[in-house]
């Protein structure tokens, strides 16, 4: 993914959820045979599982990594109040490998937007070492602080985000 | 028009050019030229006159043929368009012009934008066209702007704009809160890909 900082700032990515960064990694989401760009449009029924995500890794290193998705626009973008909805965390993914090599710290669970817009926030952060027991797996979804989270667990600032949008399909097929 | 006094060598019009050389050459003008004659010096009262030359409409032919020919020097502008000018500023181009038409006539517009203000103050993002999305900033901002004074009067503005009371009355409620601090800009256009159905240029516009 190329230097895509200006995309997250418009989008308002930088700002509501992550705080302003560098990229220093490079990763790709996939939905299926659809690749994830910044801003894309991803339908729910389509991201229901799982997205293959793979660090691509430029040297050989044992660097391993911590992934997290969230919401910042629940229940609806005009008044997020559970800014933000916490969908996805999985620890310990080692560089060069895709998500399921790490360690799921809270179960995935797809996009159901109930209203409006909502922006779908992938963050990828750099862990200092393998992360054995000292983090928790939160139940709580909502109110969820990925700022407050990298502090906590001394993750520092993102390497790497990408975000989606998503709305509720009509339920009737449009004739 | 000021008539000079006829030169005995004939009735010819006014010298207000200045190539009177030229004109000299030619044969004098005839009763196109707007320019009563004067009677002559030597005039026999009891001949019926040769009929007076009345100042004819000319207003659709020059003034002075000989412009057409390109050879005066006076500035042909004020000169060519004589009589007919009502002073209407109508251009054949869009200069100047802001106002976005969106292809509806001004009803459809103006219900349009209505119905696009509504469903951005209620959803919070919307995915629209470039061009509606650009023409609806402006009423957003008014929207807002009326919740930021918060009085009855701009209350029932506000009514009269947005389709929906219950959003009329969130508005005025979460504005202060919100938009307190920030002067203007209320609102966040993301140029997007195009339609498929038509390649309309797209863009979600959303409130800051």
């Amino acid at each position: 993914m190329a230097r895509s900082v200006e995309t997250l700032v418009v989008g308002g990515v930088i700002g509501d959820v992550l705080d302003m960064f560098t990229p220093a990694s490079e990763f790709n989401v996939q939905y299926g045979s659809k690749q994830v760009t910044n801003g894309c449009n991803i339908k729910p029924s389509a991201a229901a599982d799982k997205p293959h995500v793979q660090i691509l890794c430029h040297s050989i290193s044992s660097n391993l990594y911590t992934l997290v998705m969230v919401d910042p626009d629940a229940p609806s973008p005009s008044e997020p109040r559970l800014r933000e909805w916490l969908h996805w965390i999985v620890v310990d993914i080692p560089e060069g490998h895709d998500a399921t090599k790490g360690r799921e710290l809270v179960a995935y669970v797809g996009p159901q937007p109930p209203t409006g817009i909502h922006r779908y926030i992938l963050a990828l952060f750099k862990q200092e070492g393998a992360m054995e027991g000292r983090i928790q797996a939160t139940d709580v979804r909502a109110n969820f602080s990925t700022r407050r989270f990298a502090e906590r667990n001394r993750l520092g600032l993102p390497v790497a985000a990408v975000y989606f949008n998503s709305q509720k399909e009509p339920a009737v097929k449009k004739r | 028009m000021a008539i000079p006094i006829p030169m005995a060598t004939g009735c010819r019009s006014s010298s207000r050019w200045s190539m009177v050389s030229l004109k000299s050459a030619l044969p004098p003008l005839t009763s196109a030229a707007s320019s009563i004659k004067l009677p002559c010096r030597h005039r026999t009262p009891p001949r019926i006159r040769s009929p007076q030359l009345v100042r004819s409409f000319s207003s659709l032919s020059l003034v002075n043929p000989l412009h057409s020919l390109g050879f005066s020097d006076m500035s042909s502008f004020g000169e060519n368009f004589t009589i007919i000018d009502n002073g209407c500023r109508f251009y054949a181009m869009r200069h100047g012009r802001r106002v976005p038409k969106l292809n509806r006539p001004p009803d459809q517009r103006r219900a349009l934008l209505r119905g696009l203000t509504t469903q951005l103050l209620k959803h919070g993002r919307i995915k629209t066209t470039r061009a509606r999305a650009s023409a609806v900033r402006k009423y957003i901002d008014k929207m807002i702007t009326l919740a930021k004074d918060g009085s009855l009067h701009k209350r029932r503005q506000a009514l009269g704009f947005i389709y929906e009371k219950q959003i009329v009355h969130a508005l005025f409620a979460e504005v202060p809160d919100r938009y307190g601090d920030r002067n203007g800009g209320y609102t966040r256009i993301i140029r997007t890909l195009p339609r498929r159905g038509d390649n309309a240029p797209m863009a979600y516009i959303e409130l800051v």
